[in-house]
Parts: structure tokens; sequence; C-alpha cells
């Protein structure tokens, strides 16, 4: 059965109808033709998912499309102003935070979402906003490196 | 697949009165979907999540009312819950990641019944209540009977857990929730053990002791023997030990892709004196000697 779902995504309404049992990854991606968000565990394990539902990041993999009704979603394609990148974006750039680059939309969701909650994160809220996304590439440190310069660059630190 | 999305929950157990064989309730979905994904789809799902009135976490007497729909992350962001109950804070703070946290409901957790579910044990030794809707009415009952077995509760299919009714513990007790894994984040309990102490007026005995086991038995079960072992007695080194043997021999685990089934004794019988000797210790001002 197929549903109805009325959205905002990234400040967009959007309306589109979606089987019940389709993911909101699914939706994004194979729907919308929103490509950034990645399939990769599907089991709401490794994070490359991440999208920001109602201000709090979430797994798109295991979310039900339908409950995209009504809420408002930020996706990795909402981060950037034209040619400007997102200050987080740019610091995972900025610091080789990004290697193979297939967990970093997770990544930068979780991140993003952590820096609007706290521009003085410490280092166990920054352990706590990834430890849901796995990177089998950098070794973490880089990753740790750009979240402290975002989160500087966002407050006007540096 | 069928699809509804119930706005009452005499909607909703109307739904499961008639569908509760070939749907499944879904919530968050972090469990439910994931089975659609790589299991078996169901006939239909019925989305409980808007319902009004299963959310909030408020007291109650002598106690918190936790709604079905209250997400992990929510139980481990209430002061309440952090500072009256903390080993269910405990269990939520360990809970997966933040993604799953922000999604996963305090309600699916339990109506999956997986015996390593992570706020069951703490439940256990909350003496712990469900709410459960059903068309004909309404039924109380303490978890210490709702667990039947891997995915079997006592909502069984045509039944919606819509509160939880946990009793604040007494006064002077404390408590510990100790997870077993491999990773500190999004990992599987191999072991959970939650225990709960209250020590006696002068401080000289363990006057109640609370023991829950999660992940080495097909439902999280209570240490009921080692419990009884306990009671009325001052904890000393050689009592823990004895305990700790005891409260292995009650589980009754399973070799799977986490641990073997002797590893998982060995690790109750370590987790449980661990257990006993910090509460002890914060309940008491004394080390056991």
């Amino acid at each position: 059965m197929s549903v109805i779902i009325n959205t905002k995504i990234n400040g967009q309404s959007v309306s589109a109808s979606a089987e019940a049992s389709t993911s909101l990854l699914e939706f994004l991606r194979d729907t919308l033709e929103m490509k950034g968000s990645k399939l990769c565990c599907n089991t709401g394990e490794c994070g490359a998912c991440t999208v920001i539902y109602n201000g709090k990041p979430i797994n798109s993999c295991v979310t039900m499309a339908a409950d995209a009704n009504g809420a408002e979603i930020i996706t990795i394609e909402g981060l950037a102003d034209g040619d400007k990148l997102h200050p987080v974006q740019q610091a995972f750039i900025d610091t080789g935070a990004v290697q193979c680059g297939y967990c970093t939309p997770g990544y930068i969701m979780s991140v993003k979402a952590l820096l609007d909650r706290t521009t003085k994160p410490t280092a166990e809220d920054i352990e706590e906003a990834v430890s849901g996304n796995i990177c089998r590439c950098t070794g973490y440190n880089k990753i740790v490196d750009a979240i402290h310069i975002a989160a500087d660059r966002i407050a006007g630190r540096a | 697949m069928e699809y509804f999305e119930p706005k009452t929950v005499s909607e909703a157990v109307a739904l499961l009165a008639k569908h509760g064989a070939e749907t499944k309730v879904i919530a968050g979905g972090t469990d439910v979907m994931v089975d659609i994904k790589f299991k078996e789809e169901p006939g239909g799902l019925v989305n409980i999540k808007k319902i009004a009135g299963l959310s909030g976490i408020a007291e109650n007497g002598a106690g918190l009312r936790i709604g079905a729909l209250v997400t992990i992350r929510e139980v481990e962001s209430s002061a309440l819950v952090r500072e009256k109950l903390p080993v269910l804070w405990e269990s939520c703070h360990q809970f997966a990641s933040l993604q799953v946290r922000n999604t996963a409901t305090i309600g699916g957790n339990i109506c999956r019944a997986s015996p390593s579910g992570e706020t069951l044990a703490p439940l256990l030794v909350l003496d712990a209540k469900a709410k459960l809707a059903f068309a004909d009415g309404e039924k109380t009952v303490p978890f210490m009977s709702f667990f039947q077995g891997p995915g079997k509760s006592s909502a069984g299919i045509n039944g919606l857990l819509t509160e939880n009714e946990i009793p604040y513990p007494a006064a002077g007790s404390k408590s510990v929730y100790l997870k077993h894994a491999v990773r500190g984040a999004m990992d599987i309990a191999m072991v959970g053990v939650a225990i709960l102490l209250t020590p006696d007026a002068a401080k000289n005995n363990a006057q109640d002791v609370r023991i829950g086991l999660g992940a080495v038995a097909p439902t999280p079960v209570r240490a009921s023997k080692t419990e009884a072992l306990l009671r009325g007695k001052p904890l000393t080194a050689a009592l823990l030990k004895e305990a700790g043997a005891l409260a292995a021999s009650e589980a009754s685990p399973i070799n799977d892709q986490r641990s073997s089934a002797e590893n998982r004794r060995w690790i109750v019988e370590a987790l449980t004196r661990r257990g006993l000797a910090q509460t002890w210790k914060a309940a008491t001002g004394k080390e056991v000697a």
C-alpha cells in the first residue's frame, strides 16, 4: 500500500508517494534521486545514511519513509550555500578527514547536529556524537581534528 | 503490505484484534525495518507513532510513568530518570548509538523481548510493570512475568504496550548496570547485569538485593537464588565469590556469534561480583572485606 508523504527536505516542501515498507533512505535516494545520503549496512549500524530529522541525527535506513510526513529533514545536499561549503564540510577537506568518502556524508550530518547543539563540544560529546558512524579509512584522528576546527570556525574562534 | 496509522489506543487495539496475526507494530523502526529488509515483510504495519498520550515521562506517586513511545534518548536526557532510576539511565546511556537512541523507543525495546534488550534487566530489578491495552480492556503485568521467550511477551500479537510504571527504589539503595561487549558503541551485550542493593538502616547488611541478567537466557531473568543467598547478610569477599558462582549457574546462556555459553557464564560471575562490590560500597561506604 502506498503512502502519500508530505515533508520538508532542506527547506523545500516535497510531496511524493512511497510503499509503506520504504525506508527514508530509499525514499531520498530512489524516489527523490538525492544520492548524497549513503546506503551501506542498511541495518542502522554504520551511520552512512545519517540525516537530521526534526533537529536530531538519525539513521534514515531504519526509519520509515512514512515518518517523514510532517517532519523537517536536512540531508548532506542541504548544507552548502551555493559554492560555499558548510564549515563542517570545509573542515573535513582541510584536515584530510575524507579518504574514500563513503562514510563522509553521514559523519558530516552527525557533526552538524552536534555543532548545532554546542560549539564547544567536549571530547565526550564528540565521541558520543559520532559513536554511530564507522570510518574504515582514516583511523578517526583526522575526523576528530576536523570537528574541533569546524567548532572553532563556527564559534568564530578561528 | 497493508499500512495503518491509528490515532488512538482503542483504534490500534481494534486493528490488532483483527489483524494481529499478520501485522507488526512499528514505532521507531530500528528493529522492524531491519526485519523488513533482511527477513520477511509482514502482511502489514501498524504504525503507533501518531497515537497521542503514549509519550512523556512523568512522576506518578512514588515512581515514574514512562510512555511506550518515549525514545531511548529522551530517557537518557531526563534529569528525573538520571536522579531516581540511575540503573535505567545507565542502560539507555550505553544503548547502541546516538542515531539509534534518537529513534528507538523504550516500548519497542521492551516488546522486542530480546534477551539482550538493554533496558530489560534494569526494568526487572526495578520491579517495574507494563501497562497493556487489548480490545477487551487493560492489563497491568509485572515485567517479572512479561517476557516469555525471544520475541514473545504478554503483549502477544493483539496487545499494545502503552506505558511503564516504574516505582522508585527504596531510599538508600544503590544500583549499577554493567554491560560486557567488544565495542563501547553500537554493540549488543554479550552479558548485561543490573544490580540494585538496599542496605539495612545501620548499613551493616544487604537488606534487599536484586540481580537482573541480560543476554544469558531465553528471556532477561532475575538471579533469585543468588538474591536469597545475599539477603540480610554483610557482603564479604567470600560471599561475593559464592554469589558470582551461583549467579553463573542461574544463567542458561547459548553459544552464538557474540560469545560462547561458557564465556558468558564467566562474565556473569565476574560482573555479578563486581556489581555487588560497587553497590555495596556506594550504599554502605564500606569496601567488601
